[in-house]
């Protein structure tokens, strides 16, 4: 059996909040800042070959369990292993067999050509002269840059510098590929283009480790999706997975212009449906309910809000999401 | 393993290198910069050193006895060109990693498996390219505007002279690029020290009208056996086997230096790594 392509067994990282100043340093007053916890006990498996994501909102400690497994952050607790390598003790080994998409364009050198970036991160990444041309080639053909290698990046549009980035960090080689956030301020077609890209690198028999907060994004490209909320894995399963454990096929979004009865209204829908959120905004509630039956249930709401001398002003009937799976696990919107 | 390692970083060494040459020839108006300083700071202090002494005899014999040489221009030039190369070398790799830090390049370049030397020292390679530049200006307007001819032996001499300064300056410019992970400034730092090496290293000047107390501290500092060695070899005809003792005080310092660099920088990266600093300025 092969070992997992990542590991991670309580998984920790501390930060401090606040300052200490010098004095206080010199003087060696205790160190008084508050510790919160960005990745607060995490536990991941990652199979060879599958593409896995980590969904969750901005702040959920995503990025951060990124940089541990890229070696850039050292964990408070727990340990991780990519290829069956500590990223703390086997640091350099783990950084010569992965990959990893961390940052934006900013994080090319945009006065040099997209191939004279590809030749210097080639030889940081140990590849050999005689297959350095070679490796390039491909990777900028991995990402549909190969017309464009000999323009400076200043000249890129955003997506065409993180496709570059990607195609950097194909430059070992790698059985396996962090990709943090990998589509974020991307346009639509930029962004289909960058996941076209990664279903390729699945195909090609690579492992893929991705976080995201689309959850259309997760849904589509992973083969199974670790929920994380305030440094926490809350669920973890394939994307039907985690659809299935709502009690609901379809999730219907009202908009009801109400009076006071607010309470009673949503008991009312209560008892139609499950109540996965509500808010009030400008004088409109609006009301997200998972139900078995939509034809059942808009009927019924509308007796409710009838009864309650309220007015449903917008229906919207739509499929279960991860969004729900999320909603109804965190009582938070992904975008919250 | 650990020798194809090793061809490997020196492999990145000149890719880092190449890399910061082709970023320099993207801006090619910084080569005027450097035609006009190594000539124009020097020759301000000759202008001022005519003002003050003229062409008094006994000025010249003072000057003569304490610094070894009639030559004040070839003096001058020498301490200006070494201390502008030191200064290049000490801003160094403080400077690449803090304009990686800047620019957002750092966490991807400390996320491929390369040596830490290689990023640290691998973009200043580049500023040989500067150092021969300059000191090849110098040499030309000693020659054209002063009289003062550089025979190629004394050249070469002064090569290995600088060689043998290399450790000790790139160990201390490895310090201020530790000092740049923890605190992400290093600017003021490497002022204060530039100061105290304009001072006591002779750069200007002749050590021996120092106060003794300031001699000796002017003798634990690289710089000063750097300038004085040079002025030696260019100026005085000194041969290195008389340099010995000078070369191996400098050399100590170097290695001295080297290590603790080495053990800072290692610090101070597992501080970064740590707190989560790498990317932060």
């Amino acid at each position: 059996m092969s070992t997992p392509a990542v590991e991670a067994v309580g998984l920790v990282k501390e930060f401090e909040r606040g300052r200490r100043t010098f004095w206080q340093r010199l003087r060696r007053e205790p160190d008084q800042r508050e510790r919160f916890r960005a990745v607060d006990g995490i536990d991941l498996h990652v199979d060879r070959g599958e593409i896995f994501g980590v969904l969750g909102p901005n702040g959920a400690g995503k990025t951060t369990t990124m940089k541990m497994l890229a070696t850039l952050l050292e964990p408070s607790a727990g340990t991780a292993k990519i290829l069956g390598l500590d990223v703390v003790r086997q640091a350099r080994e783990v950084r010569r067999r992965m990959g990893a998409v961390l940052s934006d364009g900013r994080s090319l050198y945009w006065k040099l050509t997209a191939r004279e970036n590809l030749e210097y991160f080639a030889a940081l990444y140990h590849v050999p002269h005689a297959e350095a041309r070679a490796r390039i080639a491909a990777a900028l053909d991995a990402v549909k840059l190969d017309d464009r290698s000999d323009d400076y990046v200043e000249r890129f549009s955003t997506g065409m510098r993180q496709r570059l980035v990607l195609a950097r960090a194909l430059l070992p080689d790698p059985e396996l590929l962090l990709l943090d956030e990998p589509t974020v301020g991307l346009d639509p077609q930029s962004a289909r283009d960058l996941r076209d890209r990664v279903r390729d690198l699945q195909s090609q028999g690579r492992t893929v480790l991705l976080t995201t907060h689309y959850m259309e994004e997760a849904d589509q490209l992973c083969d199974r999706i670790a929920i994380v909320d305030h440094g926490r894995i809350v669920a973890l399963d394939t994307p039907a997975g985690l659809k299935r454990t709502i009690a609901a096929t379809e999730v219907v979004r009202l908009e009801i212009a109400s009076g006071n009865g607010e309470a009673a209204l949503l008991s009312r829908l209560e008892r139609a449906g499950s109540v996965a959120h509500h808010e009030r905004d400008d004088g409109v509630l609006s009301v997200t309910v998972h139900c078995r039956s939509a034809r059942d249930f808009v009927p019924a709401a509308f007796d409710a809000a009838h009864a309650e001398g309220a007015t449903i002003s917008h229906v919207e009937v739509v499929p279960v999401t991860l969004e729900d799976v999320f909603l109804s696990l965190t009582g938070r919107a992904l975008r919250e | 393993m650990r020798g194809s390692l090793l061809a490997a970083d020196l492999r990145a060494f000149g890719a880092a290198a190449m890399k910061e040459w082709r970023l320099l020839r993207r801006y090619p108006t910084l080569f005027t910069g450097f035609l006009f300083w190594p000539i124009a700071l020097p020759t301000a202090y000759v202008f001022q050193a005519r003002g003050y002494a003229g062409d008094s005899q006994a000025a010249l014999d003072a000057f003569a006895s304490r610094a070894g040489t009639t030559e004040i221009a070839g003096f001058l030039f020498v301490g200006w060109a070494a201390y502008m190369w030191i200064s290049m070398i000490l801003w160094g790799p403080g400077t690449a990693l803090r304009t990686e830090q800047v620019r957002g390049t750092l966490e991807a370049l400390f996320m491929t498996p390369v040596s830490r030397l290689v990023i640290l020292f691998g973009p200043i390679v580049s500023q040989v390219v500067w150092a021969l530049w300059m000191f090849a200006i110098v040499g030309g307007a000693l020659i054209l505007f002063f009289g003062v001819a550089i025979p190629p032996p004394a050249a070469l001499r002064a090569l290995v002279v600088i060689l043998v300064a290399v450790p000790a300056l790139y160990g201390l410019g490895a310090l201020f690029a530790a000092v740049v992970l923890r605190f992400g400034e290093v600017h003021a730092l490497v002022q204060a020290v530039r100061g105290v090496f304009t001072v006591f290293c002779g750069m200007t000047f002749p050590i021996v009208i120092l106060p003794e107390w300031a001699r000796a501290v002017a003798l634990t500092l690289p710089p000063t056996y750097l300038i004085g060695d040079l002025r030696k070899v260019l100026l005085a005809g000194s041969d290195l086997a008389s340099l010995v003792p000078d070369l191996a005080i400098l050399l100590s310092i170097g290695l001295l230096l080297c290590g603790l660099a080495i053990v800072a920088f290692r610090r101070t990266e597992r501080y970064a790594r740590r707190g989560g600093s790498l990317a932060q300025y």
